[in-house]
C-alpha cells in the first residue's frame, strides 16, 4: 500500500505540465504531499520521486533544504514563531515561554501529547510592524500577548472536532464566511 | 481585521491606499489602474517603455539598487526563445515587510507592473515567486491574476491586441538565500537554493536558462505609476541622483511601527520620529539598522543622516530593502548582534566555506560571550571572523552582511562588546547576565 493516496499520485504526475522544465514540480508536490500527510516520510518522497521520474535521493536534497517542508511529525497546528530582532525587541522570548507552557512541550519540534500542536522559532516573517507575531493555520497573529496566546491555543482545542476550525487571522481582510459555532464538548455522565 | 500600519494616500505607490477594496480589479480599474498596460500594449514600443523608465530614474527597491530600466535592456533583444520576468517576492531580509504590504493592498499593481516589464523585455510569461509564509498575499495575488485573465487584461489578447501576456505564482518554501536572485532562479528551477556562479548573467541565461530579468516587488508596483504620469514626473522627487520614493518599514523600540512611503532624500530623523512616533517615553535611539539587518549599523546619534541612497554608500551602509530596525537604550547591542548572526548561519546555504563556516564561529563566539564566558580572545575572535566573512570570498553577500553585523556593532559600541568578554556585566540589561 502506498503512502500517498492514488488521487494524489495522479494529481502530482499532472503537475511537471504546469511549468517551463518539469523539475519545477518538485516542491509543489511534496508541498501536496505533505499537506496530505502533516509530514514528509521516506516513503512519501519516493513516491514524489516515482512520480515525477526524478531520482528519490535528489527530492529528499530538496525536502531537507527548505524550512517549510517538515520530515518529523508535527502537531495538527503548528505555530511558526517568530523571534528575529524586531520580533525579540517586542518580546518574542516571552511569546515562546508562555507557547511552550500553554501547549505543554519542552522544546522546538515536540507535539503536545493530543498531537493538537507543536513550535518552532523561525526567522523574519515579514510582519516587522506587527511584532511580536507567529503564523498559524496559514494566517499571521499579530501583536501578540501572553492572553492571547492562552486565546488562540484554548481556542483550537474548544474546535478539535472541528476539521476546518475557522479561526481567522486579524491580517485576514476578506469577508467572513458562515459558520457554525463551536461546540464545547463536555463529558458523558455515566 | 488588524489595522494598517503605514502610509495611505501617499504620493506614488500607496496614492490608493485606503480606498476600500482596492485589491478588487474593478475598484483599482475605477481609479486609473491598468491605464499603464493599456497604453503599453496598444500604442507603445519595447524600447519606448525602456526609456521612459530610464527617465524616471528608477532603481531596484529589492536592496541592490540597479537602475531598473538597464536592466531590461540587457535581455537579449533578438534572442530566439521565451524570456522571463521573474518577481522577487521573496521578502525575508530582517525588518523588512513592505513587500508584503504592497501585495496585500495592491495586488494588482504588482500585476500590471509585471506585464508591463514582460513586455518591455520581449517576453510573454512573468512568475512571481512568493515566500511560502506568505499565504494571505498570495491568496490576494492569485485571485487578482483570475480577475486580470478574466477582465481580458491578461491572457491571449490582452487589451484586444495579439501580444499574449501571462502571469504565474510559484512558492517558496522557506529560505532566505531566495531573496538572492541566482539562489531564487536554482529555487524556482526546482532545486536547492543555491547562489550560481555569474557569469553567465540571469540577463542571458536566468529561469530554466532563457534571459530573464529578475525584479523586485516594489520595483514593478513603481511602474504602472510611471507610465500613466511619465517618467519625467517621477524624476521630480527624490534627491538628483536617486530618484522618486520608496518603502520603508519601521520596526522595533518605536511608538507607531509600520510601512512608509517616502520621498528619498528625507533623514532618517524624520522617518523614526516624525512618522514612526520615536522612541517610548524616556528612551533614547541608540542604534538603528538603515535598510535591513545586512545593512551596518548607524549610532543613534546619526539620525539626521539622510536616506539618499549615495549618501549611505559613502558611510558604507546603505538603503537596502528599506528594512529599519530601532534600538533603544534599554537593548543590549551584543544580544541583537548574537540573534542576526544566529540568522545568518541558519540562512547560510553552505555552498561557500567562508560563510558556512564563519557565520557558525561567530554564533559559539556569541554563545559563549552571552554565558559569560567571553575574554580578549574572543573580542579578538569576533574580529578575525568578520573580516573573514567580508570582501566577496564568496558567490552572494549573505556572509559579508554577517560580517557587517559584527563590524558595524564593534565599531560603534565596542563598550558594550568589552563590558561582556573583560566584565561579565551588562550595564543595559542588568537582568541578562545570571554570574
Amino acid at each position: 500500500m502506498s503512502a500517498l493516496s492514488s488521487h494524489l499520485l495522479e494529481e502530482i504526475k499532472a503537475l511537471p505540465a504546469k511549468y517551463p522544465q518539469p523539475r519545477s514540480a518538485v516542491m509543489p508536490a511534496l508541498d501536496l504531499a505533505q499537506e496530505e500527510l502533516g509530514h514528509l516520510t521516506p516513503e512519501a518522497m519516493s513516491e514524489v520521486a516515482v512520480a515525477l521520474q526524478l531520482d528519490p535521493g535528489y527530492v529528499e536534497g530538496v525536502a531537507t533544504f527548505y524550512t517549510l517542508f517538515h520530515l518529523e511529525p508535527v502537531g495538527k497546528h503548528r505555530f511558526y514563531v517568530c523571534t528575529n530582532l524586531s520580533c525579540m525587541l517586542r518580546g518574542a522570548e516571552d511569546v515562546v515561554d508562555r507557547l511552550k507552557a500553554a501547549i505543554g512541550v519542552r522544546e522546538p519540534g515536540e507535539v503536545s501529547k493530543d498531537g493538537l500542536f507543536s513550535y518552532e522559532e523561525v526567522e523574519c516573517l515579514g510582519a516587522c510592524e506587527y511584532a511580536p507575531v507567529v503564523r498559524l493555520d496559514h494566517r499571521y497573529e499579530v501583536d501578540l500577548t501572553r492572553g492571547k496566546i492562552d486565546s488562540l491555543v484554548n481556542d483550537r482545542r474548544l474546535v478539535r472536532s472541528h476539521v476546518k476550525t475557522g479561526v481567522r487571522s486579524s491580517l485576514d481582510t476578506t469577508p467572513e464566511p458562515p459558520r457554525k459555532k463551536p461546540v464545547r464538548r463536555t463529558k458523558k455522565s455515566g | 481585521m488588524a489595522e494598517q500600519r503605514g502610509t495611505v494616500g501617499g504620493p506614488v505607490l500607496t496614492e490608493w491606499f485606503g480606498r476600500a477594496n482596492l485589491h478588487k480589479l474593478e475598484v483599482y480599474e475605477k481609479l486609473g489602474g491598468y491605464e499603464g498596460l493599456r497604453k503599453v500594449v496598444t500604442g507603445m514600443s519595447a524600447a519606448q517603455v525602456i526609456d521612459e523608465v530610464k527617465a524616471s530614474g528608477l532603481r531596484g527597491r529589492g536592496g541592490a539598487d540597479f537602475p531598473t530600466a538597464t536592466k531590461w535592456s540587457f535581455v537579449p533583444k533578438d534572442h530566439p526563445g521565451p524570456k522571463y520576468i521573474v518577481v522577487n517576492a521573496d521578502e525575508s531580509e530582517p525588518g523588512s515587510a513592505k513587500d508584503r504590504y504592497l501585495m496585500e493592498n495592491s495586488p494588482h499593481a504588482l500585476i500590471e507592473g509585471a506585464a508591463i516589464a514582460t513586455f518591455a523585455i520581449g517576453g510573454h510569461q512573468a512568475w512571481i515567486y512568493i515566500r511560502g509564509e506568505y499565504d494571505l498575499p498570495y491568496e490576494k495575488l492569485r485571485d487578482a491574476i483570475a480577475e486580470a485573465h478574466a477582465k481580458g487584461h491578461l491572457g491571449d489578447h490582452p487589451f484586444g491586441t495579439d501580444y499574449p501576456l501571462d502571469i504565474r505564482l510559484y512558492r517558496g518554501h522557506g529560505a532566505y538565500i531566495c531573496g538572492e536572485e541566482t539562489a531564487l532562479l536554482e529555487s524556482l528551477e526546482g532545486k536547492r537554493a543555491q547562489p550560481r556562479s555569474r557569469p553567465p548573467f540571469p540577463a542571458i541565461k536566468g529561469a530554466w536558462g532563457q534571459p530573464t530579468a529578475v525584479n523586485n516587488v516594489e520595483t514593478l508596483s513603481t511602474v504602472p505609476w510611471i507610465i500613466r504620469h511619465g517618467g519625467a514626473e517621477y524624476a521630480k522627487r527624490g534627491t538628483e541622483k536617486a530618484k522618486g520614493t520608496r518603502m520603508v518599514t519601521v520596526s522595533g523600540d518605536v511608538q507607531k511601527p509600520g510601512n512608509y512611503e517616502i520621498e528619498i532624500g528625507v533623514t532618517y530623523r524624520h522617518i523614526i520620529e516624525e512618522l514612526a512616533g520615536g522612541p517610548f517615553p524616556g528612551r533614547k535611539v541608540k542604534v538603528f539598522w538603515p535598510g535591513g539587518s545586512s545593512a551596518k549599523v548607524l549610532p543613534g546619534s546619526m539620525l539626521d543622516t539622510s536616506t539618499d541612497l549615495d549618501g549611505l554608500k559613502a558611510l558604507g551602509t546603505m538603503g537596502g530593502s528599506g528594512g529599519i530596525i530601532v534600538m533603544d537604550d534599554s537593548h543590549c547591542v551584543v544580544k541583537g548582534a548574537a540573534r542576526l548572526l544566529r540568522f545568518y548561519a541558519h540562512e547560510s546555504c553552505g555552498k561557500c566555506t567562508p560563510c558556512r563556516v564563519g557565520s557558525n564561529w561567530a554564533v559559539r563566539t556569541y554563545e559563549r560571550i552571552l554565558a559569560n564566558e567571553g575574554s580578549q580572545i574572543e573580542l579578538a575572535l569576533l574580529d578575525r571572523v568578520q573580516q573573514g566573512l567580508q570582501g566577496g570570498r564568496c558567490l552572494c553577500g549573505l556572509g559579508d552582511a554577517a560580517g557587517w553585523v559584527i563590524q558595524s556593532t564593534m565599531n560603534h559600541f565596542r563598550n558594550e562588546y568589552e563590558e561582556h568578554c573583560l566584565h561579565h556585566t551588562c550595564s543595559v540589561e542588568g537582568a541578562l547576565i545570571h554570574a
